[in-house]
């Protein structure tokens, strides 16, 4: 997945030099769609909501566009390994206008297990334990 | 049973996936549990339809033609985004309830929820401009 960080890009550019760069914007996007390198791809709203606390009780508003981290779209890539991903990453041609990409790879399984396998193990048990008593009523 | 209610897109973004820090065994266990099963429970009612976790190594690409890469982990970062969900729900404040359900929350989870955007802002921009020149070309 692509992380795209710091949506003001288009600030300070005349509206032909923005007419431009959206123009290779969108063929960066045609071309790679055309290899078949997107699964999906979505620009985010500057709108939102940010909650944390126990029960999600704090809660900030939006819009989160004014900070250079936030994100401002994604790109899930299907790419072949990490490489190809960090060199997508850099043909991204918003890159010239100062925002960052931040490239991750998606995960089947929640990461927590890797730093406690026992957890992980457990897990499994408890699945393999359902498959069994799954297969006993089917008996 | 919805009927005519246009649905809405949003993503909510899981950061500071350091939340298992200092819990012990079951306690990740039934946090993880109940992640996962609340993930099925919004699969099932329609409302979630996909999501991940994200590995935490990764890359980030800045600078003209991303000459500059650093490396991940993120893990360790309170802002660092750990998993999504892609959500389709009724309005907004479903998707902030939704996002309070979190079972990470109480453990120092923080939930971002953002609205889906059909288009990227920026592309309007460049659209008006284009439709303005047209305009005076054609006056």
């Amino acid at each position: 997945m692509l992380l795209f960080r710091g949506p003001h890009w288009d600030r300070g550019l005349s509206t032909q030099e923005l007419q431009a760069a959206m123009d290779k914007v969108m063929g960066w996007f045609e071309g790679l769609n055309e290899r078949g390198k997107i699964k999906a791809a979505q620009p985010l709203s500057g709108q939102g909501r940010i909650l944390s606390g126990g029960n999600g009780n704090l809660v900030v508003d939006g819009p989160f566009a004014e900070s250079k981290e936030a994100v401002g779209g994604y790109l899930v890539l299907q790419a072949d390994n990490m490489n190809e991903a960090v060199d997508i990453a850099r043909s991204t041609p918003m890159l010239k206008y100062g925002i960052t990409v931040e490239v991750r790879p998606l995960l089947a399984e929640c990461p927590i297990f890797q730093r406690h396998p026992d957890v992980a193990q457990r897990a499994r048990d408890r699945a393999v334990r359902a498959d069994q008593l799954l297969a006993a009523a089917a008996a | 049973m919805s009927t005519s209610t246009a649905k809405s897109d949003y993503l909510l973004l899981f950061r500071g996936n350091v939340w298992d820090k200092g819990l012990s065994p079951a306690q990740i266990q039934k946090v993880v549990s109940d992640w996962m099963a609340w993930f099925e429970r919004l699969k099932a009612e329609g409302k979630c339809i996909g999501g991940n976790p994200l590995e935490e190594e990764g890359k980030v690409v800045s600078g003209k033609q991303g000459r500059t890469i650093a490396d991940g982990p993120f893990a360790e970062s309170k802002e660092a985004i750990g998993g999504y969900f892609y959500l389709t729900v009724a309005d907004e404040n479903e998707a902030v309830e939704i996002a309070k359900q979190c079972p990470g929350l109480e453990y120092g989870s923080v939930v971002e929820v953002r609205p889906v955007a059909e288009e990227c802002s920026i592309r309007q921009r460049a659209a008006e401009y284009s439709l303005g020149q047209l305009a005076s070309a054609t006056a």
